[in-house]
């Protein structure tokens, strides 16, 4: 089993991997948007039918939401000092994690038709 | 000889005696720029998450159909509510895109001192600001 400290460091470490991961989709999202301006129906469900763009959709929501997980699990003990509110921002915070990833996966893959 | 302990001693900068502050004192107290781009960096970072509430289900709205798409288009850019939220979330990712960049070349022990952090700090809420406007008069 991992260490306290090995934990922390891995912890720290895919902290800036996933916001690697979301800065660059963004970057590409922003110069799609300059490039081609606001997309229309057509553009948009072109764009999401291509699988690897939706899978790399999904790569980067999922990091964007574990980077968030870390993200408010470290803020939430700087300004909230109740052990019953903080253990239920802790809970609230992994169950949004994993609602938000489940619900990704239906959007971006069993609606399709 | 002289008896050095005799020297005059350089005279002392006067120092601020603090007793007690009163409301007229709170504003000059004010956060440095580092500061305040740390917790800009916090509630972006928070108001991305929750905003989450916001953008799949829209996005979820956006692929349904195409009727569905036009909703979502009205939703956020048929009404200025819509636009402001919008716009107030590619903020909050441009700029904790900025503020995570700067972030990670501090990690790697640069820009630190206090005059390089507090230009470094302005520029990413410039830059933020900056790149979003760009964007929005993009699509607008």
């Amino acid at each position: 089993m991992a260490g306290k400290n090995e934990s922390a460091i891995t912890e720290w470490w895919l902290q800036r991997l996933t916001g690697a991961v979301v800065g660059l989709y963004v970057v590409v999202l922003i110069g799609l948007l300059l490039v081609h301006g606001a997309p229309n129906a057509e553009q948009w469900r072109a764009l999401f039918a291509n699988n690897t763009f939706r899978v790399l959709t999904l790569l980067a929501l999922v990091s964007a939401f574990y980077h968030g997980l870390v993200g408010v699990l470290h803020v939430w003990p700087d300004y909230v000092k109740n052990r019953a509110v903080r253990a239920v921002l802790v809970g609230a915070s992994w169950l949004a994690f994993i609602a938000y990833s489940a619900w990704t996966v239906v959007i971006l893959f069993a609606l399709k038709s | 000889m002289t008896d050095a302990s005799k020297a005059p001693l350089p005279k002392a900068r006067p120092r601020p005696v603090y007793r007690n502050i009163g409301f007229g004192d709170l504003a000059r107290y004010r956060l440095p720029a580092p500061g305040i781009a740390s917790i800009l960096h916090r509630v972006s970072g928070v108001g991305l998450f929750v905003g989450m509430l916001i953008v799949l289900p829209l996005l979820a709205m956006s692929l349904k159909s195409d009727a569905g798409f036009e909703a979502f288009r009205g939703m956020v850019w048929g009404n200025p509510l819509g636009r402001l939220i919008l716009i107030a979330l590619l903020l909050a990712v441009v700029y904790h895109l900025v503020a995570g960049i700067r972030h990670m070349i501090q990690d790697a022990n640069r820009w630190l001192d206090l005059a390089t952090s507090t230009r470094t700090a302005w520029a990413t809420m410039l830059i933020s600001v900056v790149i979003t406007a760009i964007v929005v008069a993009r699509v607008w």
